[in-house]
């Protein structure tokens, strides 16, 4: 294999960008677009989600429990108290009144707190609880959102404990120590953003790859090449350099703007995550090239997009774990590349691992490169 | 420098070269004739190692192919225009320079020679996309040319360019073969097998008839390389 000329090959792909701006655009903007939108999407919390109370709870003497709950729910920026009705308000049936604002969706939930919250908390004596009622608030929830309908049962939650340790200064009588090994500090962007760079990596690289190979068999380009003294080892490799450097620069794109946007720190070395991403743009185009010699058109070649595109989504630990993959599709997620990738560019950059810890996920990656830069190379030679 | 014997290549069911014994010598200007499908493409393709014949050996200036390789003495334009749009018309002749072994100070000296044969000295950065056709019809010529091959595979060079132009053409399949290079094209325009050295006339994958013009029309007691070949046809059907 002589440099000279694999080199040529790289040299003539990036100069292809140089003239296509439009191309060239897409390659540094859509990875940008991309960790702007999931980030803004996924990493805002959620806010103000209406939500009626009604207040029924007559007291004991001058304590008044549920306003000491409704001031700390009025404080939590999740949740946004429409109105909070009262027995005296003149509503007939303040209960049905809240539960009919849920179901005229007007609001997301209703928080209903009985006559006798206060004096049931009172008189309740955790240690003889057959003899004594527990005080009970009731939901009414819209759960067509789960998020939405998660968020207003943990803010009622975190209020009432709010109102027991902090107002009434009831002990606990357990408490967990939590101690971060790992990502002290971060937040879910920090475990986002290297899917999200791997990902961007990946889907451009692909796409690109299988597209330019198309381009070059059915215009009769890669013939024309292949009649010069190139070998096909020297075509596939001078590619493959050529789409491991754009997957380097877009990693090196996403990463300045989760840096620059959403903060997000690296803890470990950047390199090592270079290395990762290009080792992935690498075998990814290997891929892509192989699933094009299987099309006669670009249309075909356009087929296998979402084939790979979503299962590497939503099977790679991209968004979710791996832990949250049904069991039976788990062996799919273990096929994709970009599970080593996420895997390894997530370790290095929360964990701060090295070398040492991710040559596993490097390997695989290693490997898959190596397997498919051979195979299209023996393709090629089986024309 | 061209020799075949017994070539054969069998796409499927579909028979596209059989039994070709060529022997093409230095120095001319060799045209294989033939109608569309009678398998002239596919016996260029075989001679560049670009398909794997069936049965059949063949030689390029005294190497196997295919697996001797290609060393850069031997060139090929192929019927399509098969350059990088996206490209320059500069950026192809390097890539193709590059490819072949031509060295960068070579290339320098190559790149307006081949540029002025084809008269596309002012337009070399151009993108070849936003060339006229029969631009990049000579853009495509150049490519071919610019590493100074011994050997020439062109394979329907004239298709779809217009009579003056395929007039200028014919100039440079001249120029090329008095410095000494070989050129061997398909057409089937049979006007074009008149300027040619030698002619080989392929019908149904066969190489039916092979020589002179002049000696084709003797054979065959025609006017025209026309005639001729229908003549040829006819015997090798009877």
């Amino acid at each position: 294999m002589k440099a000279r000329r694999t080199l040529a090959i790289t040299k003539k792909v990036l100069r292809s960008l140089r003239h296509d701006r439009r191309t060239a655009a897409f390659l540094v903007l859509m990875p940008i677009f991309m960790i702007a939108i999931f980030g803004y999407t996924f990493g805002g919390e959620v806010e103000d989600v209406e939500v009626y109370v009604i207040d029924l709870d007559e007291g004991v003497g001058p304590v008044d429990l549920s306003d000491l709950v409704i001031s700390h729910l009025r404080e939590d920026d999740s949740l946004r108290v429409v109105d909070v009705v009262r027995t005296g308000d003149g509503i007939d049936d303040p209960v049905a009144y809240g539960r009919e604002k849920v179901a005229e969706g007007e609001a997301w939930g209703c928080i209903a707190f009985p006559a006798n919250f206060t004096m049931d908390m009172i008189s309740f004596s955790p240690g003889n609880s057959t003899q004594s009622e527990a005080a009970t608030v009731t939901l009414f929830l819209d759960g067509s959102n789960y998020n939405i309908a998660q968020t207003v049962t943990g803010a009622v939650r975190s209020s009432l404990s709010q109102m027991l340790v902090d107002d009434l200064g009831i002990a606990q009588p357990v408490s967990v120590a939590q101690d971060m090994v790992y990502g002290e500090g971060r937040d879910f962007l920090d475990t986002f953003a290297p899917g999200v760079i791997s990902l961007a990596v990946m889907m451009v690289t692909f796409m690109i790859s299988i597209i330019s190979f198309i381009h070059e068999r059915t215009t009769g380009t890669l013939a024309r090449l292949l009649s010069t003294p190139v070998t096909e080892a020297e075509v596939v490799t001078g590619y493959a350099l050529a789409f491991g450097l754009i997957g380097l620069v877009q990693s090196v794109v996403v990463l300045a703007t989760a840096l620059l946007l959403f903060g997000v720190q690296v803890e470990g070395s950047l390199p090592l995550v270079l290395l990762t991403v290009f080792l992935l743009g690498v075998g990814m185009q290997g891929l892509g090239f192989l699933l094009s010699a299987n099309a006669r058109t670009e249309f075909q070649a356009v087929q296998f997009i979402p084939i790979i595109l979503f299962p590497s989504i939503l099977l790679s630990g991209v968004f979710w774990p791996l832990e949250s993959v049904p069991e039976v599709l788990r062996p799919i997620s273990y096929l994709l590349p970009l599970t080593y990738a996420v895997d390894g560019v997530r370790s290095v950059m929360v964990r701060g691992w090295g070398l040492e810890e991710i040559w596993p996920d490097l390997t695989v990656l290693l490997l898959f490169a190596l397997a498919m830069l051979s195979l299209s190379v023996v393709l090629m030679r089986r024309r | 420098m061209v020799r075949t014997e017994g070539l054969r290549k069998e796409y499927g069911k579909i028979l596209a070269v059989q039994d070709l014994c060529l022997n093409i010598p230095s120095g001319c200007i060799y045209g294989l004739i033939g109608p569309n499908g009678s398998g002239k493409t596919t016996a260029i393709k075989v001679l560049m190692g670009l398909v794997k014949a069936t049965s059949g050996t063949a030689e390029v200036l005294g190497r196997r192919v295919p697996v001797q390789g290609k060393d850069g003495r031997v060139s090929y334009m192929p019927q399509e225009l098969a350059l990088y749009t996206d490209l320059t018309v500069r950026e192809n002749l390097q890539l193709f320079a590059e490819l072949n072994g031509l060295e960068p100070a070579a290339f320098a000296e190559r790149e307006k020679e081949v540029l002025e044969v084809v008269g596309l000295s002012e337009r070399r950065d151009e993108l070849v996309g936003r060339l006229s056709g029969g631009m990049q019809h000579r853009a495509s010529l150049a490519c071919a040319m610019v590493n100074r091959p011994t050997l020439m595979f062109l394979d329907e060079p004239t298709v779809g360019v217009d009579p003056e132009l395929r007039a200028g053409f014919w100039e440079h399949f001249r120029a090329l073969k008095a410095e000494g290079m070989t050129v061997v094209l398909t057409t089937h325009y049979m006007d074009e097998a008149s300027r040619c050295d030698l002619v080989g006339m392929m019908h149904r994958g066969r190489l039916i008839a092979e020589g002179t013009p002049d000696q084709l029309l003797r054979d065959s007691g025609s006017e025209n390389l026309e005639d001729a070949f229908l003549v040829f046809i006819r015997r090798c059907q009877e």
